[in-house]
């Protein structure tokens, strides 16, 4: 499973990126994203902008859950009554994918493991606890006088917490 | 025992209360806006907090008097500290810094702050200047000389730590240069 | 009880803050009513008083050593009390002659009125020169209503 998240503003620009890997059921925190879609990540997460403008409306709650599927990657947001954006694309590793193939004592595990099926409850509550503590943590890091709206949070001390709290829910 | 006495003082003024956030960004706003005034000029900005706090403190301290209900004056500079420490501190921010690194003519002490809610969520511009010429939390250097002055006491205070800045403590210097005599009044023609 | 008059001097020894309570006619710290009119002028009142009180402070504390209080006098005509401010406002108030000790007036006067009104004004300069800034309508009310409140 590898993830990664950004932070958009409310003009759509990027206040902050951080790419990461599962840490859960062994994982090494370590992205495994294919070289060459890394650099689509950040295209397949802005496109899903337009659908994020439709989708805040339709409830009250600042946790929108996946709102978007490009191929395997799937797309999370939490919107801040600031309108900043936090989306998360989350792309479960090939051979979790694959499904079928997988010994039975391999599939068992990764079905119930957090983010083998991108859609479980299981996985869209461990992302809304993810969500909810960077949302803290971001709060905080808007709160220094220095920091100005829409600016980058270059914040070393956020990036560090963005990290703790990928390896405690993802 | 006077120092006993100095924490009950403290304890038992009570105080409007406000709202911590709104000291936070208040504070922050005119440190982060002296910073744009003076564009980064960071020995400038601790001039002008020093400033700003030293008006601050000539008249808090009639605020203090009042309230603390003090009647007397501090027989000498060793009791001043723990009064700044315990009564005024606790009733203005409601923290109590640790008093240490005393000289031993008693003239000079070290204020160690274990908390400062001035500097809540603050992080210092990346700038790679900030981190070692703005002193964030100079205004209150200001208040003590201040609030001192207009109780005869000439002072000169100064940061020499700062968690800000990645210090393990923020401790402010703070040395007595002379007790001010009462002035006299005009010599009549 | 009777309130003569008030004053508040700062610690440049400026008299920034005077009030009386008296028809202009009746003095009763000055000669009969025929020579009111040759009396030294009110300013001169200020610095008389001035001169004095910080002469008696001094003294007592000679006396009495540093930690000693100049409270009040009372002569045949009035009672002065005096109140003294560890930032050194000084804050005296002239009554009748069988009036109690008025300290606690003066404090309140201090706590409730000087900095209420006049320190924690934003618009006030800090040195009030020549009075500025103290005069102003809450303070004056709130003094004027205490002090017949006392009466």
């Amino acid at each position: 499973m590898s993830y990664y998240f950004a932070i958009i503003g409310t003009q759509d620009n990027p206040l902050f990126e951080y790419e990461f890997g599962t840490s859960k059921q062994g994982g090494d925190g370590q992205p495994r994203f294919a070289e060459q879609a890394r650099h689509l990540n950040q295209f397949v997460l802005h496109s899903s902008l337009d659908i994020v403008e439709e989708v805040q409306w339709t409830n009250g709650q600042l946790y929108l859950k996946v709102i978007d599927k490009f191929f395997t990657n799937y797309i999370s947001c939490f919107m801040t009554a600031g309108n900043v954006k936090f989306l998360l694309l989350h792309q479960p590793t090939a051979t979790a994918g694959g499904g079928g193939g997988g010994a039975a004592a391999a599939s068992t595990r990764n079905s119930t493991s957090v983010g083998a099926n991108p859609t479980s409850p299981q996985t869209e509550e461990a992302i809304k606890n993810f969500f909810n503590e960077v949302y803290e943590n971001y709060v905080k890091a808007i709160m220094s006088p220095f920091y100005k709206v829409n600016m980058e949070i270059r914040s070393p001390v956020f990036r560090q917490r963005v990290t703790a709290a990928g390896r405690k829910y993802l | 025992m006077a120092s006993s006495k100095a924490s009950r003082l403290g304890e038992e003024t009570r105080m409007d209360k406000v709202n911590a956030e709104l000291v936070v960004l208040t504070y922050g706003t005119i440190v982060a806006q002296l910073c744009k005034d003076f564009d980064s000029d960071y020995v400038e900005v601790n001039k002008q907090l020093d400033k700003m706090g030293y008006n601050i403190g000539l008249r808090l301290i009639e605020d203090y008097l009042a309230k603390s209900n003090t009647v007397r004056r501090c027989s000498n500079f060793r009791e001043t500290a723990e009064m700044i420490a315990k009564v005024g501190f606790k009733i203005f921010l409601n923290i109590t810094p640790t008093i240490t690194n005393w000289t031993s003519d008693g003239k000079q002490f070290s204020l160690v702050f274990d908390e400062n809610p001035f500097a809540d969520f603050v992080e210092l511009p990346d700038d790679g200047r900030a981190q070692d010429e703005l002193w964030y939390s100079n205004i209150l250097c200001g208040v003590l000389r201040g609030a001192l002055e207009m109780v005869q006491m000439q002072v000169e205070a100064h940061f020499i730590s700062d968690v800000l800045r990645g210090n393990d403590t923020t401790e402010m210097r703070i040395s007595l240069i002379r007790y001010i005599d009462d002035e006299l009044p005009p010599e009549d023609d | 009880m009777v309130v003569y008059s008030f004053y508040i001097f700062d610690r440049h020894t400026e008299c920034i803050y005077s009030k009386s309570w008296l028809p202009p006619a009746h003095d009763p710290t000055g000669a009969p009513n025929s020579v009111t009119a040759a009396r030294p002028s009110s300013s001169d009142d200020a610095k008389l008083i001035f001169g004095t009180v910080f002469s008696l402070r001094n003294m007592v504390r000679k006396l009495g050593g540093d930690d000693d209080a100049f409270v009040s006098y009372r002569t045949a005509q009035y009672k002065l009390h005096f109140y003294e401010t560890a930032s050194n406002l000084r804050l005296v108030m002239l009554t009748d002659t069988a009036t109690l000790s008025m300290r606690n007036v003066l404090h309140q006067i201090y706590i409730n009125l000087w900095v209420e009104y006049v320190v924690k004004n934003p618009l006030s300069p800090v040195e009030h020169k020549g009075g500025a800034g103290v005069r102003n309508e809450l303070f004056e009310l709130g003094l004027d209503q205490f002090i017949r409140g006392l009466m």
